[in-house]
């Protein structure tokens, strides 16, 4: 953010030489206005990807039941929200299918190897060469959609036969420009921060789907019972 | 059918509108927020630092917590100390072994932690044994103390395990969870707002 921006977002506090109770007044409305902004923004993608979503959930039930799992990778917050995925998947709440899935970056060892000995251009895309079925779903999430990580290790995903799918924000960026995409959600915010708050309600939406699309098609499995005989 | 229709499927609307009304909840606790970023930044502003946990789902929270500070996205913006109590899966997995899962984080700020740090605790039902463990040891030992929370605030909330408290009014735990993301990205936000006006950090100043 510029200071320009800032002076936009804040003008009451250039004015009056940021007495607190300014500040706080001029926190709360910029608050009330982000909320307003977020939940404006998810309305337009539920309207824009929401058949697409739809689509995308029942194909990747369909890969589940075919043996598929989901590998899920991103950088930074990204790579928060891969692991919340992954986990999502692999051990939700209640009464929700457990399903395969593991986030690329969990393992620092691989991650420090692959950028030390070769780049971090490679860290997604050795990965999935190393774990890749052709039934399994590869899913990279990054807010800029540039990210060359993300883009190598959907290239890979695809010459294996992996389902492809992307998330990103802003006008994609050069995900948008990736034929080997099957997929690919666009948070069109400019604001790194509301492009990862709708992507996290986009990938939650989709786990949803996903699950119930699932379960229509068989039966929820028993649950995994650490004590079992065996 | 297609897929550029103007209007999202039923099942679709259904998900994405039950995130409206927890927003608006946040919105209303907005001066809570405000009061919290200025805690937190007049924290910084003394040296200290963040320390943030959680488990599940919330632990992503905590480590996206922690990039966020050291690692701004806005250009310009100062990297700032934060740590998740998560990161370290030898210590963490080491001390739920010998000590049991409630003890992870309030072993690791009995040793890593300042009395002028920040302890955020995230549990999306307020129940976390670890999470309230980890904040009445920080409060014990006088670090500022946050939680986020969810459905009615649970144990941490009922016990007044911290100072300020960030409730996302909801009992689907996903629903929770991007009330938090909004909540820190705006605290944040907030944090560097009063980060760049130190008049508004100095002694005596305290939030209503």
């Amino acid at each position: 953010m510029t200071a320009t921006d800032l002076v936009a977002l804040y003008p009451f506090l250039y004015a009056s030489d940021g007495e607190l109770d300014v500040l706080l007044d001029a926190a709360v409305r910029s608050t009330v206005a982000k909320t307003a902004e977020i939940t404006e923004l998810r309305a337009e993608l539920a309207r824009r990807q929401g058949a697409r979503l739809e689509l995308c959930a029942r194909q990747l039930a369909e890969r589940f039941a075919a043996g598929g799992r989901l590998l899920v990778f991103g950088n930074g917050g990204s790579s928060t929200d891969a692991q919340e995925l992954a986990t999502l998947f692999l051990h939700p709440d209640g009464e929700h299918p457990a399903l395969p899935a593991f986030a690329l970056s969990n393992d620092i060892a691989v991650m420090t190897a692959l950028s030390n000995d070769v780049g971090f251009d490679v860290a997604f895309s050795r990965q999935i060469a190393a774990f890749g079925r052709s039934a399994d779903i590869a899913v990279g999430i990054s807010t800029s959609g540039n990210s060359a990580n993300l883009l190598l290790a959907f290239e890979e995903a695809a010459r294996r036969g992996l389902m492809t799918v992307g998330i990103a924000g802003y006008d994609g960026g050069r995900m948008a420009q990736l034929a080997e995409l099957e997929h690919l959600f666009v948070v069109p915010s400019a604001s790194v921060h509301r492009v990862q708050e709708a992507q996290t309600t986009l990938y939650h939406a989709l786990w949803e789907l996903t699950v119930a699309a699932f379960a229509g098609r068989h039966p929820v499995p028993e649950p995994f019972d650490p004590r079992g005989s065996d | 059918m297609t897929l550029d229709a103007e209007t999202a499927p039923p099942a679709v609307s259904a998900i994405f509108e039950q995130r409206t009304a927890p927003l608006l909840a946040l919105a209303d606790q907005a001066r809570d927020l405000a009061a919290a970023a200025h805690a937190v930044a007049a924290r910084f502003r003394s040296g200290g630092k963040l320390i943030v946990f959680g488990n599940g789902g919330a632990s992503t929270d905590a480590q996206h917590i922690a990039v966020e500070f050291v690692h701004p996205v806005i250009v310009g913006k100062r990297a700032l100390p934060a740590v998740s109590l998560t990161s370290d899966i030898a210590t963490v997995t080491g001390i739920a072994e010998r000590h049991g899962l409630a003890e992870v984080f309030a072993h690791q700020l009995n040793l890593l932690a300042d009395p002028g740090d920040i302890a955020l605790g995230i549990s999306p039902d307020g129940d976390c044994a670890n999470v309230l463990r980890g904040l009445i040891h920080a409060r014990g030992h006088g670090l500022l103390t946050l939680a986020l929370l969810g459905g009615d605030g649970g144990a941490v909330a009922a016990r007044g395990a911290a100072e300020h408290v960030l409730l996302a009014r909801s009992s689907d735990p996903r629903v929770i969870k991007e009330v938090h993301v909004t909540a820190y990205h705006i605290l944040w936000e907030l944090v560097h707002l009063f980060l760049e006006h130190p008049g508004a950090l100095n002694p005596g100043r305290v939030t209503r």
